[in-house]
């Protein structure tokens, strides 16, 4: 009996940190959400209770509403890009190639570098009127007038490519790891038996790569429709709403952006839309992981 | 075993590093606290978070916390002269914030290491007040204080329920900010005073310089509200119209004469005379395509000279003129903006009197005049603006306090459902659509939120059924 209770006292000392800073850092932060999402609050005065109001108002709320469609497609965008980039690099970086480790840190490098310097580095590189694409462009006289890439038509393409360029190393060593899990005899067993390069990719790599390839893939997806830190730099969600993801939208209900004229915090409503997106994003996952369950029963 | 020590000697260092980065005299967390923020201080230490009464010798430690950084070498300067020469044994901490202000305000204030005295500025004056941050200073105003100010006090301003929080010092004037160059290259004379001349300046400047990059017309429009609330506002308030939609007279949201605006804005799209990419253009980098030449004109603050002698030394010869109307005839006056608020005091200072014997200082005629001399600010205190030279930054002049320049009122501050006003008629200027039936969306849904606002007693509204543009403060 003492030394249960010992072992609990023990247990529950070591544990003791994470439980402290995950109920003050998550679970806290959570049930104040869950409060206020009834509430009107500003960050001032009495909270008033107001039910469902919020609810009711994010039903009838156009912009949200775009903003989880502008999300749709910028996840959808941003992952139809970067899963087959990222795996296609780890299998060409798995290999015998010369220089190979150089390659994978100079890949990995935008996964260190601040999302704002990104942000900075692709704003010259887009602009419209100096942006570095369009001053080629127009040098080999390819197009007469400066093309918009940060304007309404091809302002979420752009911020994808952004995405893309800063997520494809990341998920390259994730695939990478599992790659190197693979037995190097299943491949040597495979060409004895005449199997050439894409019959083993096909047959032994993909199969055996999707116990890996299931947890990047929800990894993915959850940064993907989280994802708003370079658009807030570039675009700011704009022009006319056109790159406004759903976290951007929440952001700016919770710290709005003061340009001089004074400006309200809607704590209640944020709430509320924080709520949810973390449904929409939730749900997501759980279908997908519902939909990807065989993926993980390969072998 | 090696490894075991490697492990244990890397915990040693972590956890001794984690004491260093918690530990310290708990005396000093203000100071810090701020410094992590991104802050500066006057160099003198911080020392003790709630400052002691006057006793036993002992100085007075107040702490002063500004987000102005355009100015700190002179404020810095004057705090250190002040801790010098005063006779009252006050001690003067100033920090120069670097961003979120507000936000470290917030948290300065709910755990009790609120600074004494505090930068306030129109756009956060009011939420301070709300949150129970300041302290009233009715107490302290004498009557020459009254005489020198007492023409700016105004209500929701630096007067909230009848008490002064705040006093003036400068304010922003807006103007047309053109590069008198391309004036004269695409053959116009002087800059345009009606809207359908701005249209058709735009147009010229963009037709003789576009082959070289030149563009006729540019706003940050990356933030609309930001792109009109230095445009817009300033066309409106010099045609006889509060600036943010909001009717004087009615005390009701009207954005049909808004929607005028908007409307050759949309004309300066379609004509392909505003800058290409200005929909993803923050200020600053617009600042840098006309400081390089490539921008007929824009319209912004009175900090512009500032930033073109400093951030963005330019060539060029250019210049800022009173902001066109909508059609050409000056009915009101161009709003000062930012005005009437400077310095406030904490109302969880413990040291209120010596916080306002800083405050008269810094409010006092050298300083407030140096000010304005050194091109910080616009003076808006009469008594200064008799008393103060021209500041010696090439451009101000365009930008001085004049004839048709003065505060108006405040528009009350409400959040409406749905896109605001600067993005409906963005939408509209980019994709068109039908502008009366958004004017009256608008109307509608910022009216209802104005009276839900005054429901909740957040917003007071008073009609001034003969409230005269000409003379918005009505003397």
């Amino acid at each position: 009996m003492g030394y249960k209770w010992r072992r609990l006292g023990e247990n529950t000392l070591f544990l003791s940190p994470s439980i402290i800073l995950t109920a003050a850092l998550g679970i806290y932060p959570l049930i104040w959400m869950l409060r206020y999402m009834f509430y009107d609050y500003a960050g001032y005065g009495e909270p008033l209770f107001i039910g469902l109001d919020n609810f009711q108002r994010l039903m009838r709320d156009a912009l949200f509403w775009e903003s989880v469609g502008n999300t749709f497609i910028y996840a959808g965008g941003k992952l139809v890009l970067t899963l087959p980039v990222s795996m296609l690099l780890a299998v060409i970086l798995n290999g015998k190639l010369r220089g190979s480790n150089l390659l994978r840190g100079i890949y990995f490098m935008p996964t260190i570098i601040s999302t704002a310097v990104i942000s900075v580095v692709f704003y010259t590189i887009f602009n419209s009127y100096n942006g570095m694409v369009n001053t080629v462009l127009m040098k080999l006289h390819l197009i007469s007038e400066p093309i918009e890439w940060l304007g309404p038509n091809l302002a979420m393409l752009t911020v994808i490519l952004v995405a893309v360029w800063g997520a494809v190393g990341n998920y390259m060593l994730l695939f990478l790891a599992g790659l190197q899990g693979i037995p190097k005899d299943l491949y040597e067993s495979a060409s004895i038996d005449g199997a050439n390069a894409g019959r083993r990719f096909w047959s032994i790599t993909l199969p055996m790569l999707a116990p890996v390839a299931q947890l990047v893939i929800m990894l993915a997806i959850i940064a993907s429709l989280k994802g708003y830190e370079s658009i807030m730099l570039i675009t700011e969600g704009g022009p006319i709403g056109k790159t406004e993801v759903m976290y951007l939208y929440l952001y700016k209900l919770l710290f709005p952006v003061s340009t001089g004229s004074p400006v309200v915090q809607q704590f209640g409503y944020g709430s509320a839309v924080g709520f949810a997106t973390a449904i929409i994003v939730g749900a997501i996952t759980g279908l997908y992981f519902l939909l990807s369950r065989k993926m993980n029963k390969v072998y | 075993m090696r490894k075991t020590w490697a492990g244990l000697g890397l915990s040693l260092i972590l956890a001794v590093g984690l004491a260093g980065c918690s530990g310290g005299n708990v005396n000093n967390n203000g100071s810090n606290g701020a410094a992590d923020n991104g802050g500066a201080t006057n160099g003198k230490s911080g020392t003790e978070t709630q400052t002691p009464p006057v006793e036993s010798g002992k100085p007075v430690q107040l702490k002063y916390w500004t987000d102005d950084r355009h100015d700190q070498e002179y404020i810095k300067e004057m705090v250190n002269a002040f801790n010098e020469t005063n006779e009252d044994n006050i001690q003067v901490e100033l920090t120069v914030m670097s961003e979120n202000y507000a936000q470290s305000v917030d948290i300065a204030f709910s755990s009790k290491q609120a600074p004494d005295v505090l930068r306030l500025k129109s756009g956060n004056v009011g939420e301070f007040y709300k949150k129970g941050y300041l302290a009233p200073i009715d107490e302290y105003l004498t009557d020459e204080i009254t005489s020198k100010f007492g023409s700016l006090l105004i209500d929701n301003v630096n007067r909230f329920d009848g008490k002064v929080y705040t006093l003036a010092n400068t304010g922003l004037t807006l103007r047309l900010v053109y590069n008198k160059d391309l004036f004269e290259k695409a053959g116009i004379e002087k800059p345009p005073v009606s809207l359908q001349e701005m249209v058709e300046a735009a147009k010229q400047i963009t037709a003789a310089g576009k082959s070289e990059g030149v563009y006729g017309f540019a706003l940050n429009f990356k933030s609309p509200k930001s792109a009109f609330d230095r445009s817009i506002r300033e066309i409106l308030s010099l045609s006889g119209h509060q600036g943010l939609g909001f009717d004087l007279k009615t005390g009701q949201f009207d954005f049909a004469p808004y929607s005028q605006v908007v409307e050759y804005f949309k004309q300066m799209h379609e004509d392909g005379s505003v800058m290409p990419g200005a929909e993803a253009l923050d200020i600053d980098p617009l600042r840098a395509q006309f400081a390089a030449g490539k921008i007929g004109m824009y319209l912004s603050f009175s900090t512009e000279p500032g930033v073109y002698q400093d951030q963005f030394p330019t060539e060029i010869n250019w210049g800022g003129a009173l902001a066109p109307t909508i059609d050409g005839q000056i009915k009101g006056t161009s709003e000062i903006v930012s005005a009437g608020t400077w310095l406030g005091i904490s109302a969880q200072s413990a040291n209120k009197e010596a916080a306002w014997k800083f405050m008269q200082y810094m409010y006092g005629d050298d300083i407030l005049k140096t000010y304005h001399e050194k091109g910080f600010g616009i003076a808006i205190v009469p008594s200064i603006v008799e008393q103060a030279q021209n500041p010696e930054v090439n451009g101000m002049e365009g930008f001085l306090v004049g004839e048709h320049d003065s505060l108006w009122p405040v528009s009350p501050t409400v959040t409406p459902e749905g896109a605001g006003y600067a993005d409906a008629f963005y939408k509209y200027i980019l994709a068109g659509g039908d502008l009366q039936a958004i004017t009256e969306d608008l109307n509608k849904r910022y009216n209802d939120a104005l009276g839900k606002a005054v429901e909740k007693g957040e917003v007071a509204v008073t009609p001034n059924p003969g409230f005269d543009p000409a003379k918005p403060q009505g003397n």
